[in-house]
Order: C-alpha cells, then sequence, then structure tokens
C-alpha cells in the first residue's frame, strides 16, 4: 500500500536524491578481532588437518591418520602381512643404527644392505640379535670393530623372524624367508645356560635383574658386573663407556629406568671435529619388558660399593 | 589491484602460520622434546651468579662451580634450573662427577654441591619455600636440617 504513491507519480518522489548530492564511497576499518578470529580458526584448522585428513588421500578417513595407517589395518596374505610387520619391528629395534634403508651408519653400524651376513643361513644370522656381536667382522669388504647389544632378544620368535624376513627381503636383498621355528631353535642353542621361567619366579629381585642384564647383552659395553672399561673412542666420558656401580649416587629409580628407556643416542665428542664414537646407549624402551625394567633398576642400584660415602 | 594485494597478504600470511602450526604438531612428536625445551629455557638466562654478598670461601667454591662444570656444558644451565633441595643437587652432582674424564674429585663435588645449596637457599628461595612445602614433615626436617648444615659451616 504504502508504495502507491511512488508508482503513481515517479517524477516528483522525495525519495530521489538531489541532483548536486554525489555519491560518496564510506571506508569503514576491519575490527582487527576478525583478522584474528580468522586466522585462529585457520590455524586451528590446519592443525586439524594435519592430524586428521590424511593428507587429503582420498582413500583415508577419520579416524584413521594416513595412508600407511589405512593401509596397516588391510588384510593381507601370509608373506606381505609378514614383511609389513616385520618392517615395523625393524624400524623400532634395528632402524636407528642400521637406517630405514638399511644402509647403516659410518663408524657406528654396517650396512644391511648386501650384507653377505644378511644372506648366509637363518641360523647363523639370527644368532646376532639374539647374542648380539663383540669385536671385528668384515661386511662388504670394510672391517667394522664395533659391539652391538642383542636387541633381538626381548623380541618373540614370531617377531624376530618377520624381522629377519624383512632384512632378507629388503633393499635389494632376495634371500628366503625366515620362520618362527628357525629362530626359536637358533635362541634355544644360545640360551643353553639362560634361566628358564620357573627358574626366573624363584629368584629375588637382584638376581633376575641381573639375569635381565646378561639377556639383554648390557655387559658387552658396560662391563661384566657393569664395572665399566669398554673403550668408546673419542666419547667425552674419558673414552670409555661409564661404568654402572654408581648410579644410585645420580639417579632416582624413576629417572633411571626412564633414561634404559630413553637411551642417549648422541654422545658427546672428546674432540669435537674428531669421529663419532661408535657406542652409544639404545632406546631400549620398545625392548626390554617393564617387569623386567623393574628388576634390572633394583639390580643396578644394588652396585653401590657398601660404605663408599662422600659426604653429600 | 588492491583487493588483490590484500589477498595475497591475507594468503601468505595464513600459509606461514599453517606451517608454524605443522611444525609445533611434529615437535610434539619428538620424546624428549620436553627436556629438550627445558634445557633450552635454563641456558637462555644469567650465566653467572653475583656471589659478592656471600662468604668468601662460598665464593672459591663457586669459583670451582663454573670451572668444572663448564667443561660439559653452559654455566646458565644450573644457574637457572628449578633444582634447589639438598637431594636434588646431591643427586645431580654426583651423576655428572661419575662420569667417567669429568675430573671432579669428591672433595670438588663436596663444594660444588655446598655452593648450589647455598646460593638456591638465597637467591631461589621462593622455589625452594615452595619444593619443601609439598615435601613430607619427615623429608622435609632432613632437607631443611641439610641446608642448615651448609649454612653454619659457611656462615660466620
Amino acid at each position: 500500500m504504502w508504495a502507491m504513491p511512488l508508482m503513481n507519480d515517479g517524477l516528483k518522489s522525495t525519495l530521489v536524491q538531489p541532483a548536486t548530492a554525489e555519491p560518496t564511497a564510506a571506508r569503514s576499518t576491519v575490527p582487527v578481532w576478525i583478522f584474528l578470529l580468522t586466522f585462529l580458526l585457520l590455524f586451528l584448522g590446519t592443525v586439524y588437518f594435519d592430524r586428521y585428513s590424511g593428507w587429503f588421500n582420498r582413500q583415508v578417513y577419520a579416524p584413521y591418520t594416513s595412508g600407511d595407517q589405512l593401509a596397516s589395518y588391510q588384510p593381507r596374505s601370509g608373506a606381505a602381512a609378514l614383511l609389513a610387520h616385520g618392517r615395523v619391528a625393524y624400524e623400532t629395534a634395528c632402524g636407528v643404527c642400521h637406517g630405514t634403508d638399511g644402509l647403516g651408519k659410518p663408524g657406528q653400524a654396517p650396512p644391511l644392505a648386501g650384507s653377505e651376513w644378511v644372506a648366509k643361513d637363518i641360523s647363523g644370522l639370527a644368532r646376532i640379535p639374539l647374542a648380539g656381536l663383540n669385536g671385528t667382522i668384515q661386511v662388504g669388504g670394510h672391517e667394522w670393530s664395533l659391539s652391538m647389544a642383542p636387541m633381538g632378544a626381548g623380541l618373540s620368535d614370531a617377531d624376530l623372524a618377520s624381522v629377519l624376513t624383512y632384512i632378507r627381503q629388503s633393499w635389494g636383498n632376495k634371500y628366503g624367508a625366515a620362520s618362527a621355528d628357525e629362530v626359536k631353535s637358533v635362541r634355544a642353542a644360545i640360551n643353553g645356560n639362560a634361566p628358564s621361567a620357573a627358574e626366573l619366579a624363584k629368584m629375588t629381585p637382584l638376581e633376575r635383574g641381573h639375569a635381565v642384564f646378561q639377556k639383554y647383552g648390557c655387559f658387552q659395553c658396560h662391563g661384566q658386573d657393569a664395572k665399566g672399561g669398554v673403550a668408546n673412542p673419542n666419547a667425552k666420558t674419558a673414552e670409555q663407556v661409564p661404568s654402572l656401580i654408581y648410579v644410585a649416587d645420580g639417579y632416582t629409580r624413576e629417572e633411571l629406568i626412564n633414561f634404559i628407556k630413553r637411551g642417549e643416542r648422541v654422545i658427546p665428542k672428546l674432540n669435537p671435529t674428531g669421529p663419532e664414537p661408535p657406542h652409544f646407549m639404545p632406546k631400549w624402551g620398545p625392548v626390554i619388558k617393564d617387569a623386567e625394567l623393574d628388576d634390572l633398576a633394583a639390580y643396578l642400584l644394588s652396585l653401590k660399593p657398601k660404605g663408599d660415602n662422600l659426604g653429600f | 589491484m588492491r583487493t588483490n594485494n590484500k589477498f595475497t597478504v591475507f594468503l601468505l600470511g595464513a600459509a606461514a602460520l599453517v606451517l608454524l602450526g605443522a611444525g609445533v604438531v611434529r615437535a610434539e612428536d619428538q620424546l624428549d622434546a620436553e627436556t629438550k625445551a627445558r634445557i633450552d629455557r635454563f641456558e637462555k638466562g644469567p650465566a653467572s651468579v653475583d656471589v659478592s654478598k656471600y662468604p668468601q670461601d662460598i665464593q672459591d667454591n663457586y669459583a670451582i662451580f663454573s670451572q668444572k662444570c663448564t667443561q660439559c656444558h653452559k654455566l646458565s644451565r644450573p644457574v637457572n634450573c628449578d633444582y634447589v633441595l639438598p637431594d636434588e643437587w646431591s643427586r645431580y652432582v654426583k651423576r655428572m662427577m661419575r662420569k667417567p674424564g669429568s675430573g671432579i674429585d669428591s672433595g670438588d663435588g663436596k663444594k660444588i654441591y655446598e655452593f648450589l645449596v647455598y646460593d638456591s637457599s638465597i637467591r631461589k628461595k621462593a622455589l625452594l619455600e615452595d619444593k619443601l612445602g609439598k615435601l613430607s614433615a619427615d623429608d622435609k626436617a632432613a632437607a631443611e636440617a641439610k641446608i642448615k648444615e651448609v649454612h653454619d659451616k659457611y656462615d660466620k
């Protein structure tokens, strides 16, 4: 109804502006908080995408976070499953030194790709992760003088078999798969003197802790009864691996366990321009079981010589 | 054109934030990122202690402390860290001292420990009170006795 007069008399509408008035373009400032809010939302959105998007892979939907993760849940045939499983275990326990590419680290760990040791029969190969290595070996025409802790001693037969299979069938290596039974027989041969589960159950925590110390080859670097003395050229710690008999002085039980779990990948150098010290503390968290760590800590904390009191 | 420029700036800013965000998330994945951050924070603080008002013998201990400890790490790390209790200092001094080649004998170790306990009871008094308050009655009494022992030895 109100529009009627306009319709009837368009020429004389009071709403028409005088001809003299120029149209103006007013500028109003956008409030700062809108920018802040936009950035914040963008930031949160990006963080969310980083975590949950699977990086825009169309095959990935929440709650999975990557194509690899999704693939790991897919049912697989025997051989592929074994390799995928072996790869995960390898990268946790071995990859830090031997590299996810199997090429090793100069002066610290020999390559596994193309290594003649990988080509050996399973019993020869399985012995290395199960018992560790100490001394000089020839790999690919080079001499390596190192010690390796028995990083595979904490893995089950099936897990270690999958790791060995992965090593034997990756990076250009093309050898037969390893089976859990083969690993089992090598383990039995090595552990002829190791305490059985029944024997372990009868031991005191300190005795069990000593058994753990032996099982994981701690003595290879820290010496028999943890008394130290093993050479570690160019390590700031007087070029040797530290003795452990005084850990009770310097660590609480929790600190000690956390240190063993975390390890110390980079050992400070005595001569900063010199070579990397060959020995370092492996990350034992994924290898040694929690109950074993408890016993190991009890054993290590008991090593401090009686009456050795510093007076502070 | 003007709007286009603004939009470009906006996009660049957003991209920078995206990178930052991804960086933060990645850093969280590292196991000991927390420890590293703590050490970095401590090391950014002052690298010396004003000991001019401390007793002469404590000043001498400070000289040993600054000489021995800087063999391996910045002095700002212990100077600004959050250890204040006698047991904490005893443990950490012994941990460093027991490293092969530390060059710290038990006499030096004790002097360093006494300096750190003395200094903490003055320079980090608030933190010390706070930590003492959280201990059990027995532990608190034991810690206070150790602090008193150091003060009795050096305050004349």
